[in-house]
């Protein structure tokens, strides 16, 4: 019987009761799937006010599992998660780099999310229970500045490493009501100006409430949002939401995960 | 629990913001904060006491701060009960999933500044080991000046210098080395020659935490690197790091 209520506390709708009724509540639940996985990041992508973003990756494949010839695959979103490119790349570096600027979009002037994948056809090396998570880094330039790097801050979406060309996401859990609050442990004082950037790593709605306002985020899309206060509170439905911070003083810039 | 630091150099100034509330439960805490350095073998204790700028923020400004210092939440139970020989588990406040964390900023007198979100956990500074970054993964060779600070804290309170070496993976050759020590905000420069694929970051005794700095016309870029067992979630990801570090640390031997 115990072991009945465990295995029902663990399952999707489980997860999802115990995150309602903030009953050891679960943040993040990889799946277990009967093929390798490559998980990424919600990585954001800012080509607007100026901005262009560098992004630098490793071949987890070639560093630990000594497989050559893998390739990675870039999956660009608007903010409103419209596919906007798909870019393959061969002949991988131990580490890597790609600078998305709104030429590299199709001259878009905008922000969004977007993913790495690693694929391979070795499976010799690999087996079924490996899964690799590149965090990478991204830069943020503005006004062709100095780059200010940040890395990888919220797990989105796998794939199998083999290739089946499904993506899947809800890593990160949500809870029914908006009852999770994250308080960022930064005092954002002095500053000119301060945005958060957020992305909703899940398939469900997010409803989230900062300095009063409150927000809607549908699934893989993302939002930038300017704050006042000092103490930022984050009320929300999801159990991991952590946006990206953008702090601004005279020309300097700041972007720091939080 | 976890532990905070900055640096004091003649290269950047630094300030550090510790909350005194959890980041999923804003309620503010009594605790206290204490600084503790090395000193002839033992560990000094300070209370600090007149930083607290709120009921939920200490904020450290540049003269507050030593390389060799450590900052951490305590309530004043601990001094009474501080051992001098070995740094403790004091509390569990800042065992926090997210990570308790405190802003570490470095700024410039010129203006740039740039921080990322710290902390040094307990459960590292019980442990030795060695560090492994690969140094392109984030320092920019477009800077003027790229560095890496290597914070260490052991437990121990020993100043004992040990290496850092930027290592040619292809190669399997040492390119340079240098002397950093433990329980010190090291900093070392890394030349934008080495700023390629191939070379890694290790070093031969000590675990830290790698940041790395960019420097151009006055602006920064400061952030920490990822330990490599967070590229492999699997339960083989120990295994494969070991690996990838045995092999590694063979340049070294």
């Amino acid at each position: 019987m115990k072991s009945l209520v465990k295995k029902l506390a663990n399952t999707n709708i489980g997860i999802l009761f115990r995150n309602s009724l903030h009953f050891k509540p679960v943040q993040l639940k990889l799946f277990e799937k009967d093929y390798p996985i490559s998980i990424s990041d919600a990585f954001l992508w800012r080509t607007d006010n100026g901005y262009k973003t560098k992004f630098k990756y490793s071949d987890i494949l070639n560093l630990f599992y000594k497989i050559k010839n893998s390739w990675v695959e870039f999956h660009f979103y608007s903010k409103n998660n419209e596919l906007i490119k798909i870019e393959k790349v061969n002949d991988l570096n131990l580490s890597n780099e790609l600078e998305i600027s709104s030429k590299y979009l199709n001259n878009l002037e905008d922000y969004g999310t977007f993913y790495i994948y690693h694929f391979s056809e070795n499976t010799k090396d690999l087996n079924n229970k490996d899964i690799i998570s590149n965090r990478c880094y991204l830069g943020y330039s503005q006004n062709n500045n100095l780059y200010s790097f940040v890395h990888g801050n919220i797990l989105g979406k796998f794939t199998s490493i083999y290739s089946n060309k499904t993506f899947l996401s809800d890593i990160v859990k949500t809870s029914l009501f908006q009852n999770h609050t994250y308080t960022i442990q930064k005092y954002f004082d002095g500053f000119d100006k301060n945005e958060l950037f957020f992305t909703n790593p899940t398939s469900k709605t997010i409803k989230f409430s900062i300095e009063s306002k409150n927000y809607e985020l549908k699934p893989n899309c993302s939002l930038l949002v300017e704050i006042k206060n000092s103490i930022i509170s984050i009320n929300s439905n999801c159990l991991f939401f952590r946006p990206t911070i953008f702090s601004y003083k005279n020309k300097y810039l700041d972007v720091h995960h939080s | 629990m976890n532990f905070f630091y900055g640096i004091s150099n003649n290269l950047f100034k630094s300030e550090i913001q510790i909350p005194l509330f959890q980041n999923r439960n804003f309620k503010k805490s009594n605790l206290k904060l204490f600084k503790s350095y090395p000193k002839n073998n033992k560990w000094i204790l300070q209370e600090i006491s007149s930083k607290k700028i709120n009921d939920y923020f200490y904020i450290l400004k540049n003269e507050d701060i030593l390389s060799n210092e450590i900052f951490f939440l305590a309530d004043e139970t601990i001094l009474n009960e501080f051992d001098d020989k070995k740094l403790k588990n004091f509390n569990n406040f800042t065992d926090t999933s997210p990570a308790f964390r405190a802003n570490f900023k470095i700024y410039l007198n010129q203006g740039g500044f740039s921080s990322y979100q710290s902390e040094y956990p307990y459960s590292m500074i019980t442990k030795k080991g060695t560090i492994l970054s690969s140094i392109s993964s984030i320092a920019n060779s477009d800077a003027d000046k790229n560095y890496v600070l290597i914070k260490n804290i052991f437990e121990e309170p020993i100043e004992e210098n040990f290496k850092a070496y930027l290592v040619n993976y292809k190669t399997k050759s040492i390119e340079e080395q240098f002397e950093i020590k433990t329980n010190y905000t090291n900093c070392i420069e890394i030349s934008n020659k080495f700023i390629k694929p191939e070379i890694f970051l290790i070093t031969d005794k000590y675990l830290g935490i790698p940041m790395y700095v960019s420097v151009k016309n006055s602006f920064l870029s400061f952030e920490h690197t990822h330990p490599p067992h967070e590229y492999i979630l699997s339960e083989n990801k120990f295994l494969k790091v070991t690996n990838l570090k045995k092999e590694i640390n063979e340049i070294i031997s």
